[in-house]
């Protein structure tokens, strides 16, 4: 085997992202000092569980972690996608946190991907399953993904601590490459969907965040509805909880979602502190909070909401050498870190430009032209 | 006027992304100085230096920040029920006033 160079990075922080982008960028990486002050040191569960789900993707990818694992190896394969994969997501983080770096390397893989995954469909930390159905789904067709085969379904849900939800995503290959887009028309809000869940607590917390969600924004709208997803039985997961996602769709075709859910204390608090959390915010002040979030995203007035930023600057780096250009709203930590990695490893700059009179960013880049290669060596 | 503020804003969302470009590069020839002289001194403070910065590191927030791409943002503390607020932004909604919000679009096409 000849000697690989490898990019050096450090620290725990973007895991998803840099795996991500060494994968489409094939470039190999070499993490260090991976949380080596910390109590717990090294990757921990939900970041192994990711590795593992790299693996079980794409073929002669190369993953070395050493013994305490704060320094990580990783060479990346090939993507082949496949049907009937099977992953368990863990319980430390949601599924949402596995999904958002898995559909975009979907994309480039060899075949079309099928995967059922086990684990967490909400919490308040990663965007809700919902949230990806609703939101993320429709952006992709922006870039020309082919809309056939393109689906998530909810099995079951399942919420912290225990999770025990399941959902099956379909992510189609793109044959070329993605679509390089012009996306700076934020509209005006047509109309509010949303969906409320609850597991194994009663049906009238939906109703009751519904309530104080309708109370706010019926005063903008009056299209808004909210559906009741209750679940019962085995489709209820493991642990009690209830949550809403909202999705507010523009007259431009722009999704702006916000999402949130309520459970008992999650993952390792769990024994620690479990006194102190028995309290769960009541669902009246779960639904105006929301609303508020939703409000909020809003009023920002970008083609996409905060959560969304990093994957849209990603798609559009990714796109054929063509101009991008598209509107956010105030940029978020998240959202320039990844413009930051973009740099990085594709060598694309984009050209940010505040717009002062909407209080929006608009940003401008030339797509590094990526090909889907895996499927033409086929 | 306005239009130098928005020229100097955009350099600085430039930077603010993208660090500073090459013309600083004797900032940083300075600070590399700085690193020399520091390590003569590396020797008889592992522990302290160690200390400072993880300190750093949750002040810049960045070397083992939490992977996650929700924001909470401080908006979300506005309180939406009162009116003004659910005024201000009616014309992003179809219930607002169509004119103001195409006179918008239009001034974001140039």
């Amino acid at each position: 085997m000849g000697k690989i160079s490898y990019m050096r990075l450090k620290g725990s922080q973007n895991l998803r992202l840099r795996l991500l982008l060494s994968t489409l960028s094939s470039t190999p990486i070499l993490i260090e000092d991976i949380r080596a002050d910390a109590t717990w040191p090294g990757l921990l569960s939900h970041e192994v569980s990711l590795l593992r789900l790299l693996e079980k993707v794409s073929d002669d990818c190369h993953v070395e972690i050493n013994e305490t694992g704060t320094k990580l190896k990783y060479k990346p394969g090939i993507v082949m996608g496949g049907r009937n994969l099977v992953h368990d997501c863990g319980v430390s983080r949601s599924i949402g946190y596995f999904l958002e770096p898995l559909i975009v390397l979907g994309l480039f893989g060899k075949k079309p991907l099928t995967i059922r995954l086990n684990g967490i469909t909400n919490d308040s930390k990663d965007p809700s399953v919902d949230t990806f159905k609703s939101a993320t789904l429709p952006m992709l067709k922006r870039f020309g993904v082919p809309p056939e085969g393109l689906e998530l379904k909810i099995e079951s849900r399942g919420v912290p601590p225990h999770g025990g939800g399941e959902i099956i995503l379909s992510i189609p290959i793109v044959q070329d490459s993605l679509k390089a887009i012009s996306w700076i028309d934020e509209g005006m809000v047509k109309r509010i969907r949303g969906i409320s869940f609850s597991t194994r607590v009663s049906v009238q917390f939906e109703n009751t965040m519904i309530h104080a969600a309708r109370g706010i924004l019926n005063h903008l709208l009056p299209d808004v509805y909210i559906f009741t997803d209750h679940k019962a039985g085995p489709q209820a997961g493991k642990s009690p909880g209830y949550g809403i996602t909202l999705v507010a769709e523009t007259t431009s075709g722009c999704f702006i979602s916000a999402d949130t859910a309520v459970s008992y204390a999650s993952g390792k608090e769990d024994g620690m502190d479990d006194e102190e959390n028995k309290e769960l915010s009541p669902p009246e002040d779960v639904g105006e909070q929301i609303t508020s979030m939703l409000l909020g995203e809003i009023e920002q007035g970008g083609v996409v909401d905060s959560t969304h930023q990093g994957l849209l600057f990603l798609l559009c780096a990714l796109c054929p050498q063509d101009v991008s250009k598209v509107r956010v709203g105030q940029l978020v930590p998240h959202g320039i870190e990844v413009l930051r990695h973009i740099r990085d490893f594709l060598g694309v700059k984009f050209v940010i430009k505040p717009d002062p009179s909407t209080m929006t960013v608009i940003l401008k880049c030339v797509g590094c032209g990526l090909k889907n290669l895996s499927r033409k060596i086929s | 006027l306005a239009e130098r503020t928005a020229s100097r804003k955009n350099v600085n969302l430039m930077q603010l992304v993208y660090g500073k470009s090459a013309s600083e590069s004797s900032n940083e020839k300075e600070d590399i100085s700085e690193k020399e002289e520091s390590e003569d001194d590396e020797f008889f403070k592992p522990k302290g230096e160690g200390n400072k910065k993880s300190k750093e590191g949750i002040d810049d927030g960045n070397v083992d920040i939490e992977d996650c791409s929700k924001f909470i943002h401080y908006a979300s503390e506005k309180d939406w029920r009162s009116e003004d607020l659910i005024e201000s932004i009616r014309n992003r909604f179809v219930t607002g006033d169509w004119s103001k919000a195409a006179l918008r679009g239009q001034v974001s096409d140039v």
